[in-house]
């Protein structure tokens, strides 16, 4: 088992450096300079971008600029191109802010999903079942972006409430009760909202994992028994059900870093997400590459970690 | 059932302790209850954030509004785009003159030429200006040239002739033709007086050596004197050493200033006394004063030693302080000026907070707090205006409209300094012939496009100033709508209608492409209105999107299009030279279409050159004139740029009243934003 551990590490390690690569090269490739050499400014001349482009290595061979970029990154000396702050603490700072919506959103996810779901296993073709299955193939099918301004257009309507960014402006001086309040509002139309996709998508895979262990023979053997039917599907039934969920956590992973853009983007949440995003536009080549990065490593542990788990919670699964 | 309950607890819970907070979140109706500080905060939204405040280094619109709060100029423009005094309290503006002095050379008389011969003969007509002779000179130079080593050039500058003129006059040195002669120019060896090194490198040099040792030379020459007992926020009193050092970090290459083209002209600063300040510049160039509406940045914050101690206050390594200059340091983000209003904190892509400057030296903001929110999305920045969480922001046209209608809200629509355009490649053979390119605008109904594409929130633009500057004439008619008058012009240069319709000439259709950028919708428009308007008369084009960065470098930089939609957000100056010189059609240059007039050519440089107002608004009317008539662009128009406000917020004039906000002539809305504050009601009557 170590040694599978240590050489799946390994291959992990090598698969990194490779999409490391990849990466930098399809940045760079890629049309676009960094705005700050843009040539349609018409008070900058030639000479000035020249400069700049020397300043930041773009006339360099590109293997140079993986040297420097790789260099500047393990030196913590990497700064961006648009505001030459340092790119580290800069996406640590965006990742603080994320994360509360992150875990806002996955809570919702998983605390729902599962009564969801396992009721519309349990009253198969009911009414409820049939709705909630349309509803949920009706969230997965509308675009987040269009439920989320439907949804900010009712509430600022209806509630002349503020629902934008992180917090409501100028609350600075109130009491300190209030604007916690007001912290935890600003969170629960953007969670809910980013986390709709994620009920829709995990609640019918309860449904059906629930539906295909309630099939089986052990679960009749547990009512055969004349064990109630609350013991039958929450003890027996659902124990077996969640195998396959817990290997999802592994999953959970990269999503801490990738955020979610577009309702960043929607709600002006200035997280980690939203760096990304507004570094492609900029093309400030470090922040975007550095960000690819983490996510790239943060995949291959997710992964990693899900393999581990399984073999954890499943003893028939042996790690060879 | 303990699973049982808890799933049924848990999500209940979490949905109570989630939704249970709206209950304590400020309303729409209630923002001052229980936050009373709410109306001495301004809060302005904005689509994208800043990036680096500091005023000699930044290059967006953003970090541009912020160092305009933070930070303060010399001089401004006022209420109608006159330069206004600011941190100088006034200024004067003169001219050194030099004339060199060709001893092989005979005045038209055939006396041969002497400094003290020359120097005669000038007093004798000038007789209120000061005329020195200079004795000769000696001066070294490395030039830098791509692709080659730096060549050494030794000046031996022989004697000259001084002037110092109370004016500046471009055509001074006419006037001295009578007594050298119009030959005299021709005839100076200059070439033997410069050495070079390597010797073999002259023939590189030769092209320069009219502007290492110009015969004739202006150095206009502007003294400010400085307002004295203004401090930065930080307590630190402003002089001459801040406006000294301003100049020198810009024109510091380590710095890589945006700004430095602005500076170049000129050639020394010198610090007369604390409080007086002379600017000598190298050449004729009337916009350079403009340059100096640039915020002062303070000199003990960012000199050498200064940066040094950031460098060890943050324990940089060797490689890093090798690299260290003004660009990294922390000064940007926590930007000290002079201004009305001084920087509290910046979280990127939230917000940027500023608060009242109590010893500003002019009128003090009657606002307490300015933030500056970072929303990216219009809509979104409408429903947080509608929730009252911002005071105000830019509409879309099409929001425009509705807050036009609607009483609850202010709303102001003002001319900017941009413009729209279809531009025509004159490289092609196609629209080499003016009339073409007239007949092409005559076919596209510009008014139609400003009212639906524009909501009629736009203004026709006949030529290449904005509308409201000085240099525009407005007697110029635009072009008027005439299809058939479009179709007749053709006929006239030989374009008949062929079976299909279409208008063909020695066997070719009239067909071209017009290419803009992705992203823009009313681009966009444009482009399919112009598409079937020339299609109507009988001319095929084909139109294409680009990604911003392919159109820029695979179309635009390199001149390889018919036709295009773009824009120019234009300076206040009347200085045209980058767009539309014909020197500057080459490679990423901005005349990209290729504009080609020796008349224009001439008019421009005598523009830039000119320093009296008068007649450079006369210079410019006529070359908006020649430009209307030339069409190298259709001008389509200038948008009118929107703003909204929340009703409470009202002038305070000089008598304590409160008044409605009116823009500036120049279109300005904030231009009295210290004037402004918020009322807690709003007044019924």
């Amino acid at each position: 088992m170590w040694s599978y551990i240590f050489r799946n590490l390994l291959q992990r390690c090598v698969l990194l450096v490779i999409v490391s690569i990849m990466a930098h090269s399809i940045v760079h490739i890629a049309p676009g300079e960094p705005s700050e050499v843009d040539p349609s400014n018409p008070r900058m001349k030639p000479e000035d971008i020249a400069r700049i482009r020397a300043a930041f290595h773009l006339d360099d061979p590109i293997h140079l600029q993986y040297i420097y970029w790789m260099r500047d990154l393990f030196t913590g000396e990497l700064k961006s191109f648009k505001d030459s702050q340092p790119v580290l603490p800069k996406i640590w700072e965006r990742f603080l802010n994320s994360l509360p919506l992150f875990i806002c959103a996955t809570l919702i996810v998983w605390t729902l999903s599962f009564p969801a779901g396992i009721q519309a296993a349990i009253r198969r073709r009911s009414l409820y079942d049939r709705g909630s299955t349309f509803i949920a193939y009706a969230l997965i099918s509308v675009p987040g972006f269009f439920l989320s301004y439907i949804m900010i257009l009712w509430v600022v309507d209806t509630f002349g409430v503020p629902v934008i960014g992180m917090r409501t402006f100028g609350m600075e001086d109130a009491d300190p009760f209030f604007r916690a309040m007001d912290r935890i509002w600003h969170l629960v139309i953007p969670s809910i909202m980013s986390a709709l996709t994620g009920i829709a998508i995990l609640s019918r895979y309860v449904r059906s994992q629930m539906l295909e262990v309630i099939s089986q023979d052990y679960v009749r053997t547990a009512r055969a028994k004349g064990l109630d039917e609350d013991t039958v599907i929450y003890h027996h039934a659902l124990r077996n059900a969640l195998l396959p969920f817990v290997t999802l956590f592994g999953f959970l992973l990269p999503g801490l870093i990738g955020g979610s853009v577009i309702f960043e983007y929607i709600f002006a949440w200035p997280g980690l997400g939203r760096l990304g995003y507004e570094a492609i536009l900029a093309r400030d080549f470090p922040v975007i590459l550095t960000i690819n990065f983490l996510a790239a490593a943060l995949t291959l542990a997710g992964t990693f970690l899900s393999d581990m788990l399984y073999a954890v919670v499943d003893p028939r699964i042996r790690l060879e | 059932m303990k699973t049982k309950l808890f799933l049924i607890l848990a999500p209940t819970l979490l949905s109570i302790g989630l939704l249970q907070s709206y209950f304590w979140v400020p309303t729409y109706d209630a923002q001052t209850k229980g936050n009373p500080e709410r109306i001495t905060k301004f809060i302005e939204a904005s689509i994208g954030d800043a990036k680096i405040l500091n005023p000699i280094l930044h290059s967006d619109g953003a970090s541009g509004r912020m160092t305009g709060f933070v930070f303060e100029g010399l001089l401004d423009f006022d209420e109608n785009l006159n330069l206004r005094a600011r941190l100088a309290t006034d200024w004067t503006m003169t001219e050194t003159a030099y004339v060199l002095v060709n001893k092989d050379a005979h005045f038209p008389d055939g006396t041969a030429v002497t400094a003290q011969e020359m120097h005669n003969r000038m007093t004798a007509i000038f007789l209120n200006t000061p005329i020195t002779i200079l004795p000769p000179q000696q001066h070294t130079k490395v030039l830098s040239i791509p692709d080659s080593d730096p060549i050494t050039v030794t000046l031996h500058i022989p004697e000259r002739l001084q002037f110092s003129l109370e004016q500046v006059d471009q055509n001074f040195f006419q006037l001295l033709t009578p007594i050298l002669g119009a030959d005299y120019e021709k005839n100076v060896p200059i070439h033997q007086w410069i050495d070079v090194s390597p010797e073999n490198q002259r023939e590189t040099v030769r092209p320069q050596m009219a502007e290492l040792m110009p015969i004739f030379e202006h150095n206009p020459i502007i003294l400010f004197h400085l307002r004295e007992g203004v401090y930065f926020h930080d307590g630190h009193k402003f002089d001459a050493e801040d406006v000294k050092f301003t100049y020198e970090a810009i024109m510091n290459p380590k710095n890589l200033s945006p700004r430095t083209s602005d500076f170049e002209p000129i050639k020394t600063v010198e610090i007369v006394d604390p409080y007086t300040i002379r600017i000598i510049y190298k050449r004729l160039f009337s916009p350079a004063i403009n340059a100096w509406m640039m915020g002062i940045i303070p000199e003990h914050l960012l000199n050498k030693t200064a940066l040094d101690q950031e460098m060890d206050d943050r324990k940089l390594s060797t490689s890093a302080r090798a690299s260290f200059g003004m660009r990294d340091s922390q000064f940007n983000r926590h930007p000290i000026g002079i201004g009305p209003f001084r920087f509290v904190k910046w979280q990127s892509d939230e917000l940027i907070h500023l608060t009242r400057n109590d010893n500003y030296w002019d009128d003090v903001p009657k606002y307490k707090d300015y933030y500056y929110r970072i929303i990216p999305d219009a809509l979104t920045q409408e429903l947080e205006f509608r929730a009252g969480a911002i005071d105000t922001y830019t509409p879309q046209p099409h929001q425009a409209i509705r807050y036009k209608k609607n009483k609850a809200y202010q709303s102001f629509s003002s001319l900017g300094f941009i413009y729209t355009y279809i531009g025509y490649n004159h490289r092609k053979p196609l629209f080499s012939d003016k009339r073409v390119r007239q007949a092409l605008g005559m076919a596209i109904n510009v008014d139609e496009i400003i009212t639906y594409i524009l909501y009629g929130e736009g203004v026709r633009m006949t030529g290449p100033y904005p509308r409201n500057t000085q240099w525009y004439d407005h007697s110029i008619k635009p072009l008027p709508y005439d299809p058939k008058g479009a179709q007749r012009l053709l006929e006239t240069l030989g374009w008949h209608k062929n079976d299909d319709g279409w208008l063909e000439k020695d066997g070719k259709i009239f067909e071209f492409n017009l290419i803009t950028n992705n992203g823009n919708l009313q681009r966009k428009a444009i482009m399919t209105i112009a598409q079937n308007s020339w299609r109507k008369i009988g001319i095929k084009c084909n139109t294409q999107l680009f990604e911003w960065a392919v159109f820029l470098e695979d179309f635009v930089n390199t001149g390889d299009f018919d036709a295009l939609i773009l824009g120019w957000s234009m300076g206040v100056d009347p200085d045209l030279y980058q767009i539309w010189h014909s020197s500057q059609s080459g490679f990423a240059q901005l005349n990209f279409v290729g504009y080609k007039n020796p008349k224009a050519d001439q008019l421009i440089v005598k523009i830039r050159q000119e320093y009296d107002f008068a007649t450079q608004q006369k210079m410019t009317h006529q070359l908006h004139r020649i430009l209307a008539e030339d069409q190298p662009y259709t001008f389509l128009y200038a948008p009118l740029s929107n703003l909204v406000l929340d009703k409470k917020i009202m002038m305070v004039n000089e008598e304590g009243l409160s008044t409605k906000i009116k823009p500036t002539k120049s279109g300005n809305i904030f231009f009295h934003f210290n004037r402004w504050r918020k009322l807690e009601f709003y007044p019924e009557n």
